[in-house]
């Protein structure tokens, strides 16, 4: 009854909670931009299965290659990012950083 | 067999995830995220994408684990405020009902197992996806210019005024 | 031809608008002078343009599966509300080069105008109901920001602000009327919803012609969005004769017009908008009776005016309302320039400050005598043969009570129209004011207006001929101007309405000999508040403010909460989802 591949469905699900969850959770910037590395591992787990499913293992897994080399620009950049908002506000701590007022 | 073997790499790394978030220190969290690489690149495996599982688990538990190092030596990893912004049961509460409505409404979907034998990424990629080759080289070099700019300039005016 | 008529006709003014804008301030006479040469030159392409009106679509582009094609259509009732929007507006633009003399900001003014000629011609000229609606933002947005021209008077960005709303209002109905007819037909063309109209489910086609309904009354003015009309009258008065007496009030009845066939088998709905109309024209013409302020006159007599034409609608005179819509162009016009000349000239709108101005100022006391004269109803002029009209299709069409209030206020309008020119131009002068002579470029858009409230009438025959032919879903019957002639010649229904208006002009007549002008008595506290309606459009503004402030609460900028909020939208689609399968 519980197939090997809903088993993975329901992985995938339960890791978008978790990563969910801790986007509404983190304080910290860097953390934010780890979270967001969860829920794209999540992405690239269903993205092959679905690719796996559908008969269509190329474009499954070359769609998930795409997202890898996303995610990690993704990334990249918003550590880039978070360094300097450490130099111009002297925390990574998110309530914190805003210039708005109002 | 097959079906104990992903349950248990998944349920590896959902517990990772968890205690990933929850860690105060910034590179115990990022140990945590490379084992989650490791878990999710092995499930990728025993799927049938090989080459994907090559690729996650070197850019996940390599690179990313690199970067996070050297943004918390920049950074420095001082405990935070614990206080969460957003209420930890109301947020509990929130994504459990989503997980639980995705999890009825997926639940039904998967009923044949079909099976495929692996296809070469690269024939996948360079003859039917060249776009997609393209639209990765474009990321990547934004990325590096990104990067580069971001991380030349020299320490800008600090903003003072930053509690309200 | 009709194709690059058809562009040129929406496109010059465009054109020029940009040329105007770019040219810059410093450059005024160069602004001067591509302003009148792009609208005179609409002008004379919209004219040409009637010879070759058409009902196919001209121009075609197309858009895709999912929106149509968007295409121009110069049938009879769109080339004939082109010419009139473009030959008045090249007035209206002439008429501005002295009027405007010396102001600053020429450039943000002529952009404006030449802009939204184009738009106007563009709305009645479309095919394709997004397309209508799209022209119909841009004259809003003109309106808008002609009206408050002079922002740094703040009733003038007030009574802006109040026109955009309530017209904005109305655009929301054309809207929504627009998606569910695509809804229901897959199409936004609109000779697909005139021809397949039986075939829509009634509730839709209620909720269509009433949201249409609602665009056309926010648009002209007419009850219950009326309020606004009056409060934009603190536009430039050719901005006032242009967009507020010949073409943006315009678009309302062009709407009804236009999709008359397709909601007339609607229950109610013709008696709503026999309704609309009747009470517009009565509670703006006894408005008009006791207003002080010159130009507050002449727009309440606009609104009362878009009454009778919305009457004639809903009692199924859709040529009867064409008809006046061209008369009442030419003859308002020239009313509101007239008395922008007056204005220029003493320096104040108020008309108990006026008087004996007609011996000062004799051209314009002729040609506003001329004007007022067409939109009493005294016979000759072209006012009296389009209102006979309207009031000969309501008394064979709409019940005998409506017929009759309609006819009192024909009496009204003869009343206030005969004030309004004594106050102004006779008896003893009550302040001593400044006066100058009109400068020429006045005096030349002044004088064809006139000629034109002599012989506009003459056009009937080839209106009728023009409407009858291309508007193949409206039955129009095909009457020549002699039969029109002889018809309200001999019909009991206009004896009836020269009885009235005698009796307004000779009420007034005492009136006058008494100096008992002013003073509202019992009308005064209902006008002012204007039969209770700026309060209701206070308190709705307020409601709105009220509430704006509290949900600001929500709208707490930072990170956590906002993903609380994306979640939050995500177990909606979820549960909606979850529902529906």
């Amino acid at each position: 009854m519980l197939t090997p591949l809903n088993v993975i469905l329901f992985g995938v699900v339960a890791l978008l909670g978790v990563g969910f969850y801790g986007l509404l959770i983190t304080r910290n910037l860097i953390k934010v931009v780890m979270v967001l590395q969860i829920l794209v591992k999540a992405v690239i787990l269903a993205l092959v299965l679905a690719g796996k499913l559908s008969g269509n293992m190329g474009l499954g897994i070359s769609t998930a290659a795409t997202v890898i080399v996303a995610d990690t620009i993704v990334a990249v950049v918003g550590l880039a990012l978070a360094v300097q908002v450490r130099r111009r506000f002297g925390t990574v701590d998110v309530p914190q950083i805003s210039t708005l007022r109002g | 067999m097959e079906t104990i073997q992903y349950g248990l790499f998944l349920l590896g790394a959902i517990v990772c995830a968890y205690r990933a978030i929850v860690s105060k220190k910034i590179l115990t969290a990022a140990i945590y995220l490379a084992c989650i690489s490791a878990l999710v690149s092995a499930v990728l495996y025993l799927l049938g994408a090989t080459q994907v599982a090559v690729m996650e688990l070197s850019v996940g538990a390599g690179l990313v684990t690199v970067l996070l190092v050297y943004a918390v030596s920049v950074v420095g990893d001082d405990a935070l405020d614990p206080a969460s912004v957003v209420p930890k049961p109301l947020a509990f509460v929130m994504v459990g009902v989503v997980t639980i409505l995705l999890g009825f409404m997926v639940f039904p979907a998967v009923e044949k197992n079909v099976d495929t034998s692996s296809l070469a990424l690269s024939i996948a990629l360079w003859k039917n996806r060249v776009l997609d080759v393209w639209i990765q080289i474009a990321l990547i070099f934004s990325g590096v210019m990104g990067v580069l700019g971001l991380l030349s300039e020299k320490t800008p005016g600090r903003i003072e005024e930053i509690h309200k | 031809m009709a194709a690059i008529l058809v562009s040129l006709v929406i496109g010059l003014p465009w054109i020029g608008s940009v040329v105007v804008w770019l040219a810059g301030n410093k450059r005024s006479s160069f602004q001067h002078t591509t302003a009148v040469v792009a609208s005179v030159l609409t002008a004379i392409t919209s004219l040409v343009l009637l010879a070759f009106a058409s009902a196919d679509a001209v121009i075609r582009i197309p858009l895709g599966a999912s929106f149509g094609e968007l295409t121009f259509v110069p049938d009879g009732l769109a080339v004939s509300l082109t010419a009139i929007a473009a030959v008045v507006g090249s007035l209206a633009v002439i008429f501005s080069v002295d009027y405007m003399r010396g102001d600053a900001q020429l450039g943000r003014y002529y952009f404006l105008v030449l802009f939204f000629i184009g738009a106007m011609i563009g709305l009645v000229l479309s095919g394709n109901l997004l397309f209508t609606f799209f022209f119909w933002e841009i004259t809003a947005l003109c309106s808008y920001g002609l009206i408050s021209f002079y922002n740094d008077d703040p009733k003038a960005v007030a009574g802006g602000m109040k026109a955009l709303i309530i017209t904005q209002v109305g655009g929301v109905g054309l809207l929504a009327g627009t998606l569910v007819a695509f809804a229901a037909l897959g199409s936004f063309q609109v000779s697909d919803l005139l021809k397949n109209a039986e075939a829509i489910p009634a509730a839709s086609l209620a909720f269509i012609a009433f949201s249409f309904l609602i665009a056309a009354a926010a648009k002209s003015a007419q009850f219950p969005f009326h309020t606004w009309l009056p409060d934009a009258m603190e536009a430039p008065t050719p901005i006032s004769a242009l967009i507020h007496a010949a073409t943006m009030v315009n678009a309302g009845i062009y709407l009804l017009a236009r999709f008359y066939p397709a909601f007339e088998s609607v229950p109610s709905w013709t008696m709503s908008v026999l309704l609309v109309g009747l009470i517009s024209a009565t509670i703006a013409a006894l408005s008009a009776v006791i207003a002080t302020d010159l130009k507050r006159v002449l727009a309440y007599s606009t609104v009362s005016q878009l009454g009778y034409m919305v009457y004639a609608i809903g009692a199924g005179g859709v040529l009867a309302s064409q008809f006046h819509l061209l008369s009442h162009a030419v003859f308002k016009a020239l009313l509101f320039l007239a008395a922008g000349s007056v204005i220029h000239s003493v320096g104040t709108r108020d008309l108990r400050r006026m008087g004996g101005l007609g011996y000062k100022m004799p051209f314009v006391r002729n040609v506003f005598i001329v004007g007022a004269l067409a939109l009493a109803g005294i016979p000759i002029l072209n006012g009296f043969w389009s209102k006979e009209l309207i009031l000969e299709v309501g008394l064979e069409h709409s019940s005998i009570w409506a017929y009759g209030i309609m006819l009192f206020g024909a009496g009204l309008t003869a009343f206030y129209t005969f004030r309004m020119v004594w106050l102004v131009f006779f008896g003893v002068e009550r302040e001593h004011l400044h006066y100058h002579a009109a400068g020429s470029a006045m005096r030349v858009s002044l004088g064809i207006l006139a000629v034109g409230t002599f012989v506009t009438w003459l056009l009937f025959g080839g209106l009728n001929g023009l409407l009858s032919t291309t508007l193949p879903f409206h039955e129009i019957e095909h009457e020549s101007l002699v039969e029109l002639v002889t018809a309200i010649l001999s019909a009991p229904a206009t004896w009836f309405a020269l009885v009235v208006v005698a009796i307004g002009v000779g009420y007034s007549w005492v009136r006058m000999r008494g100096f008992k002008f002013f003073g509202g008595g019992a009308l005064q506290p209902l006008v002012d508040t204007a039969f209770g309606f700026d309060s209701l459009n206070h308190f709705v503004v307020q409601l709105f403010s009220k509430s704006a402030e509290r949900l600001r609460a929500t709208q707490t900028g930072e990170l956590n909460w906002n993903i609380l909020g994306i979640i939050g939208g995500l177990l909606l689609v979820l549960v909606v989802l979850w529902m529906g399968a």
